[in-house]
């Protein structure tokens, strides 16, 4: 991490447009439209909103494993689910 | 660079079950709906840094210094956050050799070169410094690098807990083993 701090002269322009296409290509809906590149502000919109809809989701989804860890008791089908998650 | 491998994304995701259920299992009861979103919130967060681990990224550290502390984590993040605006501040006159101009500033500027687009961008560096955890330290190459990272994980844990929401609800063994 640090070498690429450092040398920032030294990136070249292929590589600064590598990993631009790399990030787009992880958002949802990435489109190819031939040679256009996405603009730079429009990626980091879209990766900052990929970001908040993530954190969403996984709140949600987290809450609602709460809730069904909570109500399950000792005997249930669900408990021994996770009792094997948590022995594998 | 590569992504992690799936071998590696595998490992992770059993991993962040793991610790997620472990502490959701002991968490007590009695907590005020309030405190009980916020404790299953950072149990995931701290289950997701702990099965990534530290090396590669800063995320992760970042994620697990400020949930370590037993003062409020707002408030300790907002004290990071100052102590990082300031060191920030300093390092960008000290190493910026662009007048003042940052990477992503540039790169915008090569595809249109208006003010407007230079402060927009400016705008979401700066909001996508605040979605990442430590993102506030880096530079903006590894900025990109972080987001990368961050996106792939989020997305596997957004993947496991689909997965082991659905089993349980529908209680049935047959779909989770498969997985696993």
């Amino acid at each position: 991490m640090s070498s690429r701090r450092s040398s920032r002269g030294a990136i070249s322009d292929e590589e600064i447009n590598e990993l631009i296409s790399k990030l787009q290509s992880l958002l949802p809906n990435s489109r190819r439209r031939g040679s256009s590149q996405a603009s730079t502000t429009k990626l980091l919109k879209e990766t900052c909103n990929y970001i908040k809809s993530l954190h969403r989701e996984v709140d949600d989804l987290s809450d609602r494993l709460s809730d069904l860890m909570s109500t399950m008791d000792h005997n249930s089908p669900g408990a021994e689910i996770v009792r094997s998650i948590l022995r594998s | 660079m590569r992504g992690p491998s799936n071998n590696t994304m595998m490992a992770f995701k059993r991993g962040f079950l793991r610790s997620l259920l472990l502490s959701l299992q002991s968490s007590k009861a009695t907590m005020s709906l309030e405190e009980r979103k916020r404790a299953v919130k950072s149990s995931a967060d701290v289950a997701m840094a702990t099965a990534r681990g530290v090396a590669g990224a800063r995320w992760p550290q970042a994620i697990l210094s400020s949930s370590s502390s037993s003062s409020p984590s707002r408030m300790q993040a907002k004290v990071k956050r100052c102590k990082n605006i300031v060191r920030r501040c300093c390092h960008k006159r000290r190493r910026d050799g662009n007048n003042g101009t940052s990477f992503f500033a540039r790169t915008a500027l090569n595809r249109s070169s208006t003010e407007v687009a230079r402060r927009l961008v400016k705008k979401r560096t700066k909001v996508l410094r605040r979605m990442i955890p430590g993102g506030d330290l880096l530079d903006e190459i590894s900025l990109l690098h972080e987001a990368m990272d961050y996106v792939v994980h989020l997305h596997a844990e957004v993947d496991v807990l689909r997965l082991v929401s659905k089993a349980l609800q529908r209680s049935t063994t047959s779909g989770l083993f498969h997985a696993f």
